[in-house]
């Protein structure tokens, strides 16, 4: 590695000068010191480490040229590192090691050597006596004493020249006395090669060189001043080099490192002190000749990372530093007077060179200069502090500031070198910019090549580039700014659905097309899992089920009811189908019944049916239903409590409620006193679902959103983290885009840019559907929102979609990073702003406002678009300014914003260019735009009332008892009719949200059901507003209403007081019928395996009052009672519930009905074959249940019950047929209403039972 | 994936040593061994000289922009130990102050964040870095750290402003309360980090793990994000990603982006922080992007000869 730096036969000649000693200025090596860094005191001969190693060490090799100052010939090998972090000018030393040798060469070479941070190489000595000792770095420093890894004597003198291959590193070559050269394997130690034959005549080998390029050319040099080179190949020297003055004594050889033919000779000799630089290729007379030196060069040293750089070192006490292929002198490094005899650059670090001299000290330098005040005066204050301090010799006089010496100041006005070395000269770079730009420059590596005069002809080129990373991020923008632009909301979001991987963003996207779409609120229900479809299909299984069981009795559904279920919603197909079972039923048993219906028991008995009789006729309501009440009778309490008025109904309700306390009474208590926010505040998480289904379908659109946002901020703070992103979809529906983004934000990896795509695509869509529902400020951006459009315009605008960065942008905003950011996009775009003036306002808002940017934040915020006002178009021509920006005039007028600057925010109505639909749309899902749909008005008002036949005559109506054990789920899972456009008001007369604090969303979809429970009689209604009174006849404005189409009513129509306020019942949705009797209600979710279970959210049907008989119902039942069909129709539907529910026991002397019932049951069981048989039959045993409850109620008449007794002892005796046709009897004198739910049953027992011969 | 958009001829006589957009990426300013500063205005693809700025005594290494809140101007860094800092008025770019406090090269220039006014650190081969504060009427102040980095200093590049804990939640009004933060690279193999305390830089940190010099660091560009990242390149040819996730600033951990077979010379980062180009390692310009998993891979590689650009095979990656 280090080239062959020989030492001079200064020894023979001058022998004096070599005993080393202190000179006295050194104590205060100010003047040198100036890009000193460290100091040895030592007499010694040095070796960096290899380039290879880290960290660098300097090892010391006790010179055998010089003496101390004791005379001690005492030897030492020592390793230092430097340690540059340490400011200090001390070598840390790292290992000593006493050796019986001095050295006349020492070199540490590469070979074998491992990267890491231990200590490796080898460090090869020449010693005096010939001889050649190998040592290992890492054993010196680990202190062992076996340190020599070989040792060879054959030279006959003191080895002064050593080198190392620097292409094979095992390959060393040696010089001695006698024109000696061998060169050494160190992996084959044992017998060194010669390069040839030994050169004529005989003299001393004072340097050796390996080429730098060629790895079989290896040059040597001696006192004499010739210098021979070998080729290894050959075995021989192929050129001897010397310019025939014998006054050249070369003291130093060195190649060339980057042309093979170069290299340089220097001369000891006072009176030829130069350094020849030759070329090979003409080798009669140098190329080149240094003359810097004014007396004998002692070492020098070429450095492996600049080729422009030569140090010398002399004896006129010199250290310079040359350039060798022009002559010129660089750098002269400060030294003290003493001569230096060996100079070395550092391999590593190009910067550090390191010179022993005879004063006795290796000194290490920086060639780069700089200050080392603070190590100077750092050693100063080493000396006081040891001294004490100002009077360190106690004699009352405080020592005068220390002066240094002035030498110091002036070369502080020297260039450290005139030309920078190679390696600070960066030739390469490459630095980002706005929009994704990479601005890149080159310098070939031709153009250090020295001797030719190429940098003319080089081109000094910077490029621009444009870096696109995000192609995938980069195509779906594109795809949302499309989208946006023609404004097919509904086919991204569908292709979002079709798309998405994972069920939430399916679902995600799914809430976010309902946005665009009629009846939102019922779609959303359908989203949650409250699909028509489906429930349909469920209530069809249901009712098959009684079809089969019917199957005796001939009857069938026939395709015209499925054909109706179809066409009509939920609730309606629910009514209509069990409507069109109970009039089979009834016409087949009309006749029978027309007997019945003749007869009407009134019981003034003195038992309680007795008491509310008779208060009923004396038209005591109050006290009829505190009878009821008393008796646990809540249906018939609320029933009478409708009868008797508005007042007397609450305060019924609320002693129900009171009375109540299962699960549901909440949700029902919600439901009939409008309490949503008690729903949404303390259901349970995990039936967030059921709550916000609950929300879609009864909230007012005023406090629908809130609502939502209440659910999913409950579902963000409390819920697992799978709840928290289902949160989503409650702000959603709510509108809340901030929110969204925060609770997206929350659960995403917003590093990512495609994670921060999927949430814009979500909130510009989001955003877009309640610009268009609501009239809320488009622009108005909350904090959050900004952070994430000016990140996602930031990223745009990295991938160069500068263009479309701006169209993401919030328009007309003055959060302060978005209009920094919009400026900054209208400038790279090429756009020229007006002066400096306005930016710099803006900046100085940020963190101190000051009392202008108030202006111009206004101005930003103005009608106009920023870019109107601010920014020319790019496609304009440049302005005069263009290159002279200063010169842009403020005034130049505004320039059009072309398509370029389309605004993802512009409003829609503001953009004319917007297709005239949106206006439409724009009414009709805004909660302004849906009131008369959605509100849930009672339409039951004076005419259901007036047209309730006889509320009091019947003291046992015969459908209620059962009712609400399946009146719950109606209410929460209706699938309704969509409400029309055409009913819809006009934007206008819908208050605003109060506040902009949040994205109201005006709820498109009101809730739909609500339609069927506003489906009255009457056949005319006003148009209504929301706050109108209620219309009654949105069913026949109804497109899609078929004729026969039936209205559901709410549950509640009879409960509500029928007269009261509309504006007030306008205010509470549609509330379940209370239950009477009934105490325990049915959970929304119920355990399955029970035919309850199978259609928990069926929707049930509403103990209808009369005059809410559609006319097609009632023409096949005109001759029944008003309610009769009805009741009916309820009466199927009470085989749903179960035997879950807390009963009353059956009085003891019917208990034999149930016993001797459900015994035949089994007895057929056991004797049926066929599975349909069984399945009637279980589902007869099921349907039963309506007899014992009415038993359990003694609800029935005593003719019924008597009869019941008479089928039993038919029974039990097995005659069936006398059973039934004691059953043809009770069925033809009884009340229809009162029978048709169990008495159709036990017949399908007994027929089976004759059948089956049990 | 990287196409060049404009290639500019800049006519300098020697090595270019550096080339900077301007904010907007509107203008472009480089510097050569030619001594010169020069300034383009490189819109639409075009390239018209604004200014050919001469002044330095010798090979300029750096320039810098500042914040266009200040105006139009751009600091340049010399050999001839001088930093100079330009300014655009009324379209003429001139001298507007000479900074010769070092004593050695000046290689690196770096304008803080604009939050905190109008600040310059320069880094230098004498080892000490100077920070120049612009206190109004053409003043300047300059606090120099002594003996920053021994025998140099390479780079130097600002913290972005971010005021610890609350990234969004600004009290309005109020003057933020930073904490000035830069970092440095030098010739003593370290990066340091440097704070702001009671109008004193103190050395923070001491990240070591280069073994050689330090060429070029680069603090990453705040993405809202708790975690600071430097990225820093070296003489040993290994450029390294350190982040730190504690507010204090304290547990910095280096993570090897790649070892190159030769000196790297600069990094850069994007705007959005997620893309680092290295230069250096064989004259080459490659794109570094890290990975979900957290890896670094090498996405491109920038021919700039012919401004080409070939995709990185599995292949190529494994040989470096």
């Amino acid at each position: 590695m280090g080239s062959g730096v020989p030492r001079g036969q200064w020894e023979r000649r001058s022998p004096s000068l070599y005993i080393a000693g202190r000179a006295p200025q050194a104590l205060f090596p100010a003047a040198e010191s100036k890009m000193k860094l460290k100091e040895i005191d030592r007499t010694a001969m040095q070796a960096w480490s290899p380039a290879l190693q880290h960290p660098i060490y300097l090892a010391t090799g006790t010179s055998a040229q010089q003496l101390d100052a004791t005379f001690s010939t005492n030897a030492s090998l020592e390793i230092f590192e430097l340690d540059l972090s340490d400011p200090s000018l001390d070598m840390k030393s790292c290992a000593t090691f006493s050796s019986s040798h001095r050295y006349h060469k020492l070199i540490w070479g590469p070979h074998s050597m491992t990267t890491g941070e231990s200590v490796s190489g080898v460090l090869i000595a020449g010693g005096e006596n010939g001889n050649i000792i190998l040592y290992d770095p890492a054993k010196i420093i680990a202190g062992d004493t076996e340190v020599i890894i070989a040792q060879k004597d054959k030279h006959t003198g003191p080895v002064r020249a050593l080198d190392v291959n620097i292409f094979q590193t095992n390959l060393v070559a040696s010089g001695a006395n006698e024109s000696e050269i061998y060169i050494w394997d160190l992996n084959n130690f044992a017998t060194p090669m010669t390069p040839g034959v030994k050169t004529q005549p005989l003299e001393d080998i004072s340097c050796i060189a390996w080429n730098r390029q060629v790895q079989h050319i290896l040059a040597s040099a001696s006192p004499s001043g010739r210098a021979t080179v070998w080729d290894l190949r050959k075995n021989e020297p192929i050129i001897k080099v010397s310019d025939h003055n014998n006054r050249m004594h070369c003291s130093g050889l060195a190649w060339h490192p980057d042309i093979a033919t170069q290299m340089v000779l220097a001369s000891e000799d006072d009176r030829l002190p130069v350094i020849q630089m030759w070329d090979l290729r003409f080798a009669s007379s140098p190329l080149r000749v240094l003359e810097s030196h004014t007396r004998g060069i002692l070492a020098i040293a070429w450095s492996m990372a600049d080729p422009e750089l030569l140090l010398s070192c002399g004896k006129d006490a010199k250290i310079l530093c040359s350039n060798p292929n022009t002559g010129e002198v660089l750098y002269e490094l400060p030294t003290n007077t003493q001569w230096c005899f060996d100079i070395q650059w550092c391999p590593r670090n190009p910067a550090v060179l390191s010179a022993a001299s005879f004063d006795g000290r290796i000194s290490v330098y920086s060639i780069m200069g700089g200050s080392t005040d603070s190590l100077r005066q750092k050693q100063v204050d080493q000396l006081s502090s040891s001294f004490g301090n100002l009077d360190p010799f106690g004699t009352g006089q405080p020592l005068p500031p220390l002066q240094l010496p002035q030498q110091t100041a002036s070369q502080s006005v020297i260039l450290p070198l005139k030309k920078p070395p190679k390696w600070i000269r960066r030739p390469v770079g490459a630095s980002f910019s706005f929009g994704g730009k990479l601005v890149t420059f080159e310098n070939t590596k031709a153009q250090q090549q020295p001797g030719i005069d190429q940098q003319q002809q080089q081109r000094h080129h910077v490029y621009v580039s444009q870096v696109v990373t995000e192609k995938e991020f980069l195509a779906r923008s594109n795809q949302l700014q499309e989208a946006v632009r023609s404004e097919g909301f509904v086919s991204y979001c569908q292709k979002k659905i079709d798309m998405a991987q994972a069920d939430f963003e399916k679902n995600v996207w799914s809430f976010l097309k309902v946005n665009f779409e009629e009846d939102s609120r019922v779609k959303y229900l359908e989203l949650l899992g409250y699909r028509k479809e489906d429930l349909r299909k469920k209530i069809t299984s249901a009712l098959n089920k009684e079809s089969l069981a019917d199957g005796e009795l001939g009857e069938a559904p026939t395709e015209s009811d499925a054909s109706v279920l179809n066409e009509a919603g939920e609730g309606q197909a629910t009514e209509e189908q069990l409507l069109g079972e109970s009039l089979k039923d009834h016409n087949r048993e009309s006749e029978d019944s027309v007997s019945a219906k003749k007869t009407f028991n009134i019981s003034v008995s003195g038992d309680v049916d007795g008491l509310i009789t008779q208060a009923l006729l004396t038209g005591n309501f109050e006290s009829a239903v505190d009878l009821c009440l008393h008796d646990n009778r809540m249906a018939d309490a609320i029933i009478l409590a409708i009868a008797g008025g508005q007042e007397l109904l609450s305060r019924t309700q609320e002693k129900y409620f009171a009375k109540m306390q299962s699960k549901i009474t909440r949700l029902i208590t919600a439901v009939v006193t409008k309490n949503w926010k008690e729903i949404v505040q303390s259901c349970d998480l995990q039936n967030w679902r059921e709550a916000l289904a609950a929300v879609l379908t009864y909230a007012r659109p005023e406090e629908f959103a809130a609502l939502c946002d209440l659910l999913g901020n409950r579902l963000e703070s409390e819920g697992d983290s799978l709840l928290q992103t289902q949160a989503c979809l409650c702000y959603i529906c709510a509108g809340n885009v901030e929110k969204l983004v925060a609770c997206w934000t929350k659960a995403q990896d917003g590093n990512n840019p495609l994670s921060l795509q999927d949430l814009i695509e979500k909130v510009v869509i989001l955003r877009k559907a309640v610009q268009l529902t609501q009239a809320v400020d488009p622009n108005a951006v909350g904090a959050l929102l900004a952070e994430k459009m000016s990140q996602y315009a930031n990223l745009l605008a990295a991938q160069g979609s500068i263009a479309a960065a701006l169209t993401f942008l919030p328009a007309n905003t003055n959060q302060p990073n978005i209009v920094l950011l919009r400026d900054r996009l209208c400038r790279a775009q090429g756009e020229l702003p007006v002066g400096q003036e306005a930016l710099k306002t803006l900046y100085e808002r940020q963190p101190m406002p000051k009392a202008r940017a108030g202006s111009v934040a206004g101005q930003m915020q103005g009608p106009q678009p920023p870019a109107q006002q601010y920014y020319q178009q790019g496609d304009n021509p440049p302005p005069p300014g263009f290159i002279m920006p200063g010169a842009v005039n403020p005034n130049m007028p505004p320039q059009q914003a072309t398509s370029s600057s389309y605004n993802m925010y512009s409003q829609a109505g503001a953009r004319p260019a917007y297709p005239q639909t949106y206006q439409a749309t724009q009414q009709y899902p805004f909660g302004t735009g849906g009131p008369a749909a959605y509100q849930p008005q009672q339409p039951i008002t004076a005419p259901a009332s007036a047209s309730y036949p006889n509320p009091a005559p019947n003291p046992t109506p015969p459908y209620l008892p059962s009712a609400p054990s399946h009146a719950m789920p109606s209410p929460l899972y209706p699938g309704q009719p969509q409400p029309s456009p055409t009913s819809l008001n006009p934007a206008s007369s819908f208050p605003l949200p109060p506040s902009g604090a949040s994205f109201q969303h005006g709820r498109p979809g009101p809730p739909a059901p609500s339609v069927a429970y506003a489906l009255p009689t009457g056949p005319t209604g006003p148009q209504n507003g929301w706050n109108d009174p209620p219309a009654l006849n949105r069913a026949a404005k109804k497109k899609k209403v078929p004729d026969n189409f039936m209205p559901p009513v709410p549950i509640t129509s009879p409960i509500m007081n029928p007269l009261a306020d509309p504006q007030a019942q306008m205010q509470q949705p549609p509330a379940p019928a209370p239950p009477v009797g009934a105490p325990s209600f049915q959970p929304p979710h119920l355990p399955a395996g029970q035919p309850v279970l199978q259609s928990p959210y069926q929707p049930a049907p509403q103990p209808l009052g009369p005059c809410i008989v559609p006319p097609a119902v009632s023409k096949t039942s005109t001759e029944g009672a008003p309610g009769a069909p009805i009741g009916n129709a309820i009466q199927h539907v009470q085989a749903l519930p179960t035997e879950k529910i807390t009963k009353k026991p059956i009085p003891e002397e019917h208990l034999i009905l149930k016993t001797t019932f459900e015994a035949l049951i089994q007895r057929c069981l056991l004797s049926a074959s066929d599975p349909q048989t069984k399945r009637k039959l279980d589902d007869a045993n099921k349907r039963l249940e309506f007899l014992y409850d009415k038993l359990r109620e003694q609800t029935l008449s005593p003719t019924i019950v008597s009869g019941l007794h008479s089928i039993v002892k038919s029974i039990e005796t097995r005659n069936y047929m006398e059973g039934l046709n004691i059953h043809t009897h009770i069925v033809s004198t009884s009340n229809f209403s009162e029978t048709s739910a169990f008495m159709p049953v036990l017949k399908v027992v007994l027929t089976q039972a004759n059948k089956l011969g049990v | 994936m990287v196409s060049v958009i404009n290639t500019v001829d800049t006519s300098h006589e020697d090595m270019i040593h550096d080339a900077q957009m301007d904010y907007y990426g509107t203008r472009l300013a480089t510097c050569s061994s030619d001594r010169s500063v020069k300034i383009f205005d490189v819109r639409n693809g075009g390239q018209i000289l604004i200014a050919d700025l001469r002044g330095h005594e010798g090979p300029v290494w750096q320039v810098a922009w500042a914040h266009p809140m200040y105006g139009n101007i751009l600091a340049s860094c010399s050999y001839d130990r001088k930093v100079i800092i330009w300014k655009e008025e009324n379209g003429t770019w001139e001298k507007t102050y000479e900074y010769t406090g070092h004593d050695s090269s000046v290689n690196s220039v770096c304008w803080a964040p604009h939050d905190y006014g109008l600040i310059l650190a320069c880094g230098s081969s004498d080892g000490a870095i100077s920070l120049l504060s612009y206190t109004g009427d053409g003043q300047w102040e300059v606090k120099k750290i002594s003996n920053a980095h021994t025998i140099g200093c390479n780079a130097v590049s600002w913290a972005p402003a971010v005021v610890p804990g609350s990234l969004i939640e600004q009290p309005s009004g109020q003057k933020p309360n930073y904490i000035k933060r830069f970092a440095s690279g030098g010739c003593d193999n370290l990066v340091k980090i440097w704070k702001e305390e009671d109008g004193q830089w103190k050395e923070e940190q001491k990240l070591e793990a280069h073994s050689d010099w330090v060429r070029d660091v680069a603090w990453a560009p705040s993405i809202g994000l708790p975690t600071s990242t430097i990225a820093s390149c070296s003489q040993d040819g290994r450029v390294f990603i350190w982040t730190c996730d504690d507010a204090s600033g304290n547990s910095w951990s280096p993570k090897l982006l790649h070892k190159f077979t030769d000196v790297v010379w600069h990094v850069s980062w994007s705007i959005t922080a997620n893309i680092l180009a290295v230069s250096g390692g064989d004259n080459k310009v490659t794109l570094w992007k890290e990975s979900v998993d957290g890896l670094w891979a090498c996405i491109s590689d920038v021919n700039k000869g012919q401004g080409g650009v070939s995709a990185v095979t599995e292949g190529q990656q494994n040989e470096q």
